[in-house]
């Protein structure tokens, strides 16, 4: 099911990228049909239809044929009436198209690159192989300028993933995770995660950033606004529910360095999984809390008729665009914005009631640290004082379990993230837990995270900080199965 | 600035010594400085009827309101001391500034500045004037540098009729660690824009300095002064701390 044979008659009267094989999965399907329109139209467009020689090609030379094919390019996209920007995008929209997948069934997908650098796509949150994994670090290959490149993987497992760029930005704002290369990997398991009404996919981001002092003293990133799905607050079409429904939210962070919160006022999000891993215990919460490229999956019933943003609770976050409306049917008012809502999360409250106690193989202190390189530089990081690329490799032994003691001696908070792994959260300010499986956890400064990493996937294996500065700033190392 | 608006061939009167950065102080949010400067080897001799500064020390007390991203208001309060006339209320100014939002992405932070305000005769000769300052600065790495091209005029007083002064001052420094940043500072007054003066008729100070990093609340800045002008006081000893405090709402 080649989605977008050929993207340009598979275009709607909007201009939008017309989601052919996935409308099914919208019950607003208009949310996700954006007005994008491509830099260089023409390049764009002809690249996207001339996509179509080069696949059949691959198909008479006997090689596999895609399932779906992913397209970057530049873009100019409309956040607001008032606010377009230009970045880099996948099949011309943001966030990039939901890719929804079955758990254990291959897949091919195709990426073409029409940027004049390298690119590479990583499967977030996928157990799959090193060469399908999407970092080069591990080895995967880079899909070259204006070309294209084949990716074979089972997905696996079940649940709400990503797919985002793995390109280093460095120094420079306007390439890695600042762009808009980012869209949803949904995999669907045998056993879904319970009964709802609809189902809801929300995808944060941020844009126009800058560099700005921080009260620490070290350089940080800020922005000038946010969105929700690729629009502003306001400038989209609100979320219609009816009352009584059970409404499943699917919320990604994609932005490339900020945490964000998240409320909907008079409503509480059930909490059934945490970067797409079902939780042991399913509690409800008034706010959720998203590190970068965290994920949550959470029902709400809608139980409080009326007119809603679902967004930042934090004014100048929200007011920079971050929240999209939520309406009940037949209401119609200014929306009641999240204020004065307690920023309160604590992966503990979805662990088990009481704490499985596991012995490991392996304690692996990971100890995260920086230097200061100037009040107008971005601070150098470590990990167990060694900065990337010049760290040796952390072995891992096959089949055992490794206690990694994620103990954060910086300032700055850290979504820590594994590859091709999850790991199970043991302990979080010295509270034990079990039960949560993530693949990303935020490790606040001055605190330590343990999880347990069961070595059960060979190959080598990325670990990094999500912040895209840091990472780019010596926050990465690989782990090597010995 | 005071300092910097005192025309040149009189006495200097030192009460802020300080190169701006483009930085303004945040919404919902107060800065409270003491600037303390002595005049260790400064003017000794009446000046008209306005009092030598030699051995002077000078306490400014400058309180900066925070207005939203791109603005704040400074009030300041000189105060002199000196052998035998005691603690003196020498004046009061008042400065709007408004910056370059740092969302707009320039290259460089760009800010300016603009003070009005009365100091007594006995102090300075002319009792109103008026400062307006362009401030650019940069950080690069542990370089950081700012130029403030201060054009000054008197409103009320004998140096009415000299017109616009051009007074600037320079900063450039280097982050040595997190905590200590060290650099020079220079001031000057070259006179009427229109008439510059002579090299021996400049004011012209050079302050080696350290600015101290221990808090995001407080600041710190020390430095000693040399005037190598015969228009100049000869050493200054200055220091700056500074404490912000917030207050209102956290968003």
């Amino acid at each position: 099911m080649l989605d977008n044979e050929c993207m340009v008659g598979a275009r709607d009267s909007n201009g939008g990228a017309l989601l052919r094989n996935f409308t099914g999965m919208f019950t607003s399907r208009r949310k996700f049909l954006r007005r994008a329109s491509f830099i260089g139209a023409s390049v764009a467009l002809s690249g996207a239809a001339q996509s179509c020689s080069p696949l059949f090609a691959l198909n008479q030379a006997g090689a596999p044929a895609p399932d779906y094919r992913i397209e970057i390019a530049e873009i100019e996209w409309e956040l607001s009436p008032k606010k377009k920007i230009r970045t880099v995008a996948y099949d011309g929209q943001i966030p990039g198209r939901l890719l929804n997948l079955t758990e254990g069934k291959p897949v091919t997908i195709e990426i073409v690159n029409h940027l004049d650098r390298e690119e590479i796509v990583h499967w977030h949150g996928q157990w799959i192989p090193v060469e399908a994994d999407g970092a080069m670090e591990e080895g995967s290959p880079m899909t070259p300028a204006g070309g294209s490149t084949l990716v074979q993987f089972t997905p696996r497992p079940a649940g709400l993933h990503w797919y985002h760029t793995h390109a280093m930005a460095g120094h420079d704002l306007k390439l890695g995770l600042f762009t808009g290369q980012s869209g949803v990997l949904h995999v669907a398991a045998a056993n879904d995660l319970g009964s709802y009404d609809q189902q809801q996919f929300i995808v944060l981001h941020d844009w126009e950033p800058y560099y700005s002092a921080s009260g620490d003293g070290s350089l940080m990133v800020m922005y000038v606004c946010g969105s929700i799905n690729g629009r502003m607050l306001g400038y989209d079409a609100p979320i219609q529910v009816r009352g009584g429904q059970r409404v499943l939210f699917h919320i990604l962070n994609a932005s490339a360095t900020e945490p964000h919160w998240l409320s909907l006022p008079g409503h509480r999000f059930k909490v059934l999984a945490l970067d797409g891993a079902p939780v042991a215990t399913e509690a409800s919460v008034e706010t959720l809390r998203l590190g970068p490229a965290e994920r949550v999956t959470a029902l709400v019933t809608m139980d409080t008729p009326g007119v809603f943003v679902l967004g930042e609770p934090r004014d100048e976050f929200r007011n920079a665009g971050m929240g999209t409306v939520v309406e009940y049917a037949g209401r119609s008012s200014k929306p009641v914005a999240p204020r004065d809502v307690k920023l309160q999360w604590d992966y503990r409250a979805f662990a088990d009631p009481k704490p499985v106690v596991r012995k490991p193989d392996v304690i692996m202190p990971l100890v995260f640290t920086s230097r200061f390189k100037g009040h107008g530089a971005l601070d150098q990081w470590m990990i167990n004082g060694k900065s990337w690329p010049t760290s040796e490799p952390i072995l891992l032994r096959e089949g055992l379990r490794h206690r990694l003691v994620f103990d954060n001696r910086s300032t700055d908070d850290h979504p820590i993230h594994l590859h091709r792994h999850n790991f199970e959260l043991i302990s979080v300010r010295g509270a034990a837990l079990s039960g949560v499986h993530k693949d990303v956890v935020i490790v606040e400064a001055g605190t330590i995270v343990e999880a347990d990493l069961v070595a059960n996937n060979p190959g080598d294996t990325l670990f990094h900080c999500h912040q895209q500065d840091h990472m780019d700033s010596g926050f990465m190392a690989l782990f090597r199965y010995s | 600035m005071l300092a910097a608006a005192i025309p040149l061939a009189r006495a200097q009167n030192n009460y802020e010594i300080q190169v701006y950065g483009a930085d303004t102080v945040a919404p919902r949010t107060t800065m409270v400085e003491l600037h303390s400067n002595f005049t260790a080897d400064g003017q000794k001799n009446f000046v008209g009827t306005q009092y030598p500064d030699n051995h002077a020390e000078h306490e400014t007390i400058e309180i900066t309101q925070g207005i939203n991203d791109w603005s704040e208001v400074g009030f300041y309060i000189f105060t002199s001391e000196r052998s035998g006339q005691g603690v003196q209320w020498v004046g009061d100014h008042l400065r709007p500034r408004v910056r370059i939002p740092e969302k707009w992405r320039w290259p460089v932070g760009v800010s300016l500045s603009t003070e009005v305000g009365y100091q007594r005769a006995r102090y300075a000769p002319d009792t109103w004037d008026w400062e307006i300052r362009p401030i650019i600065d940069k950080t690069s790495g542990r370089w950081y540098w700012a130029v403030n091209p201060a054009l000054e005029r008197a409103w009320h007083g004998p140096d009415v009729k000299l017109g616009i002064d051009f007074s600037p001052s320079v900063k450039v420094s280097y982050d040595f660690t997190k905590k200590i940043t060290g650099g020079v500072e220079y001031y000057a007054d070259y006179g009427s824009i229109t008439n510059i003066a002579s090299l021996h008729d400049q004011q012209q100070q050079i302050f080696p300095a350290i600015d101290l990093n221990v808090s995001p609340d407080w600041e710190f800045n020390f430095g000693v002064g040399i005037g190598p002008t015969a228009a100049t006081d000869h050493w200054i000893i200055k220091c700056i701390v500074g404490r912000r405090f917030q207050w209102g709402k956290k968003r």
